[in-house]
């Protein structure tokens, strides 16, 4: 793509993202979101391939559809309260629409069906933005009007929306749809707490941005997109296998890695807030997921086949891998010592 | 709720229903689309008129400056659709199910 073009749609990414955050009236908030949609579509899309062009037009559809919800239900509470401002939401039908759009628009249970084809359709990288940068305004959006929503429906969402994570990724082999599947687990687990302490959630949302980022970027190094050709890729980079599997078992949230952080500080919020049966229920349907990523990791490093690999993209001469992903290889799997630190400053 | 603010809700909710109830074509979901985004406009344009404040009357021009964006960008996934898939039929879009 020409490099004008490209360095336009990632500043208007960077550019639709802090409009969006640093908001406080509803049409600026709109704004950024719809900034951030059109500049991705082109990026989504830019291998022209029918599968891109597939991915672009349902990532297109749901998102422009929830812009408008949000629109919606910000012109139903100037009506009634005769003021825009993003934290003062209080018209119950306003609140009701604007859970359903950020739903819509993250991709939780019932809105989720759009996200693992999307996903499957675009590049590495374009997945990974997709996953991280594209999710951080409608879950600031979410943390600023955490306490209008409706708790009943975001629960239940949460919920579902773990289950049906781990649920589906059951049966994938083709490992961009395991990380969308990943993903709504992840943001199961982040709806959950956002009633009770919406500080968490960014946490979550942090950590989750940080081992994901880690988890695509080794797979970009290694070039593997399916299952049958990650059971090969140990031959070009051993270490990064390693270090990937120590990535995944982080996602899937085991104890000494980075990822049993958020786990563990929303359990314990939950049973703070006398909402046990809930922690109990998110933490088994959480257990699917653990499936997933063990035969990811499985797959990657603890079988060796002896066959060479049979997929053309390995056999190219290797690029440097880069260097980013040594810091964030390292910070998604040994930050757990650090967490009274992590606690005090967010 | 007056008469007005119905008339807004249904024009709303009936454009949305359409999006949602879409049965063959691309452009079709498009449409019901941009009625969404027309029915805001002229929701956020009865808002300076209702306040008597000319201060709120940027609000719509802004709406629907980046709803022309958006329907440009709807209109390009047309083209393309037809480029790769033939046609803009939505049941032909099924190259990525699970």
């Amino acid at each position: 793509m020409n490099p004008h073009a490209k360095l336009i749609f990632y500043m208007s990414l960077l550019l639709g993202t802090t409009i969006t955050i640093s908001s406080n009236h509803w049409m600026m908030a709109w704004t950024g979101l719809e900034i951030n949609t059109l500049a991705i579509i082109p990026l989504i899309s830019k291998s022209h391939h029918p599968r891109a062009i597939e991915a672009a037009i349902k990532y297109f559809l749901v998102q422009a559809a929830a812009s408008a919800l949000v629109l919606f239900s910000s012109t139903i509470n100037a009506w009634h309260t005769g003021q825009w401002d993003i934290t003062q939401l209080t018209h119950p039908t306003s609140c009701l629409l604007l859970t359903t759009a950020i739903a819509m628009k993250l991709g939780l249970v019932p809105f989720h069906f759009w996200f693992p084809e999307v996903l499957q359709g675009s590049t590495l990288t374009t997945a990974l933005l997709l996953s991280t940068m594209m999710k951080f305004p409608p879950i600031t959006i979410l943390f600023l009007t955490s306490h209008s929503l409706n708790p009943t429906l975001l629960t239940a969402m949460a919920i579902a929306s773990a289950g049906l994570g781990g649920w589906m990724g059951l049966n994938q082999t083709q490992i961009r749809k395991i990380l969308a599947f990943s993903s709504i687990s992840h943001l199961g687990w982040m709806t959950i707490i956002i009633i009770y302490s919406p500080k968490l959630t960014l946490l979550t949302f942090y950590l989750y941005s940080l081992m994901t980022a880690t988890v695509f970027l080794s797979l970009d190094t290694i070039k593997v997109l399916k299952l049958s050709t990650m059971m090969t890729s140990w031959t070009k980079t051993p270490m990064l296998n390693a270090t990937l599997m120590l990535a995944l078992l982080s996602l899937a949230g085991l104890p000494p890695l980075t990822g049993f952080l958020p786990k563990w500080l929303i359990i314990q919020e939950l049973t703070k807030q006398e909402m046990t049966a809930v922690a109990t229920i998110i933490a088994m349907l959480s257990l699917l997921g653990l499936f997933f990523y063990l035969r990811l990791a499985y797959y990657s490093t603890i079988t060796l086949p002896p066959n060479s690999t049979n997929h053309m993209k390995q056999w190219h001469t290797n690029k440097s891998t880069n260097p980013l992903l040594a810091i964030l290889a390292s910070l998604s799997i040994s930050l757990l010592p650090l967490s009274p630190m992590i606690l005090a400053t967010i | 709720m007056s008469l007005l603010h119905l008339s807004f809700y249904s024009a709303f909710t009936l454009s949305s229903l359409g999006l949602a109830f879409h049965r063959t074509h691309l452009i079709s979901a498009l449409l019901c689309l941009e009625s969404m985004m027309l029915s805001m406009y002229i929701a956020l344009s009865l808002w300076p008129v209702e306040n008597q404040a000319t201060s709120f009357t940027l609000m719509p021009v802004l709406m629907l400056a980046f709803s022309a964006c958006e329907a440009g960008t709807g209109l390009a996934m047309l083209v393309a659709s037809t480029r790769t898939h033939g046609s803009d039929h939505l049941h032909n879009l099924n190259l990525l199910q699970c």
